[in-house]
């Protein structure tokens, strides 16, 4: 496991695109009979692996017309709740940040949303919007004054994110997959202001959580003085969240910590997401340790069903989501 | 399948908890004939039993300063086959990086146990179940729970011997923390913070009792635990019966005041035994092993001197 490898070399490209074909079947057969994925095939169907699965499986198609992603879709919609947002699992009360997910796909698999899962996407937006974490409200900012462990994190809690769940605190994923899902739709007139306002909020929450030498981590930069370490998945979902924002030095640095780190990652769902986020800036990929193909399908698909779906979609050079950038398509042809 | 019971006793009529320490200065020694004697002492009955380890994954090292060890964990997995367990599966749901594949790489889990398959169960996003939360010591109602963990015939937690820069220590009972499944609850699982830490583990410890608690002490971490803090060596392990008796053992081992630690002493009122005299200590007495942890300055209060000294690893 020591050697390095090109990931660009025609051998691999043609092991990555028979490893692609035997993913995109696997995760066509552990769909379940109601239109849903488990994390693990034949369990419990969840909102969050159909997300993923649905996302590998529309990828650069017409999306909604296969019968299998329109059960899938039939899955989500059935899943949300009231008030508009996705739980995690059935029989939770109260949705999360699978919501922002749940919104990205939904907008994402076909070539316009009907308008009923435009009305599923808008609501789910609409409480998106509406849902303040607690760590940063007036009551709590009182609270922490008075505490003497205020000196534990270094982080300004003027900006506001979105918590895993509702009524705790910001943290870096579900603040970048918010960011994705404002981005990857297209929110109503009505919508439009309360969505610039968490945006930009949002954005500034993401830098300020930034760890000091680049990247992210959950979102603890810093703990009694000491600075935290950036941890791959975080710093992707973070950086794909600020493709839309405008350039600056701290992205630039984070771009250069995940391009160096890519490397030295060990795992499977790791390592295609670096290779995704990476080709969305147009940055080559390095050399690594580890190359997709030294995992046959089935062990991806053991990992998870999102380990299956993200790898499925690395490994797709034309993918829709997120695109790549012409620069990296420029790079792979020289 | 099994299902774990709630088990509130209160402490008077508890039987006497078994705690064993056993020096152990480096993971070179043969670990497996040490747990393997240690356990075979407590007479478990194991048996034709699916048995679930929870070691203490919490993030990537390398260094094997912050997980508990592999070659522990393999140990004690071997050592449960040749006692007759039917499966012996290795869970944990990381509370910080949802990719738990690559703590397991970083920790080369596999080149001691084999490769594992399904025996290892990512916990994090294993299938759940609804759990009522009796309780209530914090305000949280209801949790879901993995169903590996619930299902598990005999559930043994193994923490990493260290301090907590948020909870004062993290043994066997906040080690609990981590079969609280990611996918549901984020990563980290904050809801748990909001809901009081000290609370939460209370109220996971008692609908997800740990049948046994194995504490890998032979390298553990002071001060600014549970990532960020210092490699000490402390050269045990400890074996209980009793995560209550085996956690405040433990503390006693780093010189640390268990009953100060809140959690800790109402898990003393009626999940396990606080109290040195109703703890029946086996192996080498505390004294003999007592390995001074440093701690940050918010829990000095837990050293016996009152001294702190934040200890991180770039102090």
């Amino acid at each position: 496991m020591d050697s390095i490898t090109a990931p660009n070399s025609s051998q691999s490209t043609a092991g990555f695109a028979a490893l692609r074909e035997g993913l995109l079947g696997l995760l066509q057969s552990a769909q379940n009979a109601d239109g849903g994925w488990a994390f693990h095939t034949g369990g419990q169907s969840r909102v969050e692996p159909t997300c993923w699965a649905v996302r590998a499986l529309a990828d650069g198609k017409s999306g909604s017309a296969e019968p299998g992603i329109a059960r899938a879709i039939d899955f989500l919609k059935s899943k949300q709740l009231d008030d508009g947002s996705w739980p995690a699992n059935d029989g939770m009360q109260a949705g999360g940040w699978i919501t922002s997910l749940t919104c990205s796909v939904l907008a994402g698999c076909g070539e316009v949303p009907t308008p009923e899962i435009q009305k599923a996407i808008e609501a789910g937006l609409q409480w998106l919007c509406d849902d303040y974490p607690r760590d940063s409200s007036g009551w709590q900012k009182f609270l922490k004054k008075l505490q003497s462990k205020k000196n534990l994190v270094e982080q300004s809690d003027e900006f506001r994110g979105w918590g895993w769940t509702p009524r705790t605190s910001s943290w870096v994923e579900p603040t970048s997959f918010a960011l994705m899902a404002f981005a990857d739709t297209k929110p109503g007139a009505q919508l439009a202001k309360a969505v610039a306002e968490r945006r930009t909020m949002a954005v500034g929450l993401l830098y300020d959580r930034m760890c000091p030498r680049g990247g992210w981590n959950c979102g603890n930069p810093r703990v009694y003085g000491v600075d935290g370490d950036p941890l791959v998945l975080p710093t992707c979902w973070a950086l794909l969240a600020l493709r839309d924002a405008p350039e600056n030095s701290q992205r630039a640095l984070a771009l250069k910590w995940l391009r160096e780190e890519f490397g030295n990652i060990q795992s499977a769902g790791s390592l295609a997401m670096a290779r995704i986020t990476l080709e969305s800036y147009g940055v080559a990929l390095p050399e690594s340790r580890r190359s997709q193909v030294d995992w046959p399908a089935s062990d991806l698909l053991e990992q998870g069903t999102h380990v299956a779906a993200w790898t499925a979609l690395a490994l797709n050079p034309t993918r829709s989501w997120p695109e790549v950038s012409r620069a990296a398509e420029t790079q792979a042809a020289s | 399948m099994n299902q774990r019971k709630s088990e509130l006793i209160p402490s008077f009529s508890r039987p006497p908890s078994r705690v064993l320490i056993r020096k152990v200065a480096r993971y070179e020694e043969d670990l497996l004939a040490i747990i393997h004697e240690s356990l075979t002492e407590f007479r478990l009955q194991i048996k034709d039993k699916t048995v679930l380890l929870k070691p203490n994954l919490v993030g990537l090292d390398p260094q094997g300063v912050m997980n508990t060890h592999p070659v522990v964990i393999a140990a004690t997995r071997e050592s449960f086959l040749k006692m007759g367990a039917a499966r012996v599966l290795i869970g944990d749901g990381p509370a910080m990086d949802r990719d738990t594949q690559a703590i397991l790489e970083s920790v080369r889990l596999r080149e001691f146990t084999g490769q594992l398959g399904r025996d290892f169960c990512d916990l994090n996003i294993d299938d759940v179940e609804r759990v009522e939360l009796k309780t209530r010591a914090s305000r949280l109602k209801e949790l879901f729970l993995p169903k590996t963990v619930l299902g598990a015939d005999f559930f043994v937690s193994m923490p990493k011997l260290k301090t907590h820069h948020w909870a004062g220590v993290t043994l066997a009972m906040k080690n609990l923390f981590g079969i609280v499944p990611g996918s549901c609850y984020g990563w980290p699982k904050n809801v748990l913070h909001w809901a009081g830490i000290g609370n939460s583990i209370l109220d996971i410890n008692a609908v997800a009792r740990p049948d046994f608690v194995i504490v890998d002490g032979i390298l553990g971490m002071e001060g600014n635990g549970p990532i960020q803090g210092t490699a000490k060596a402390a050269g045990v392990l400890l074996f209980g019966d009793d995560m209550v008796a085996t956690d405040a053992t433990a503390c006693r081992v780093m010189g640390l005041r268990p009953e100060k630690i809140d959690y800790l002493a109402k898990a003393g009122t009626m999940l396990g035994h606080l109290e040195a005299g109703k703890i029946k200590q086996l192996g080498e007495p505390v004294a003999a092993v007592r390995t001074e942890f440093g701690v940050v300055k918010e829990f000095a209060h837990l050293r016996d001197s009152g001294e702190w000294r934040v200890v991180s690893r770039e102090s």
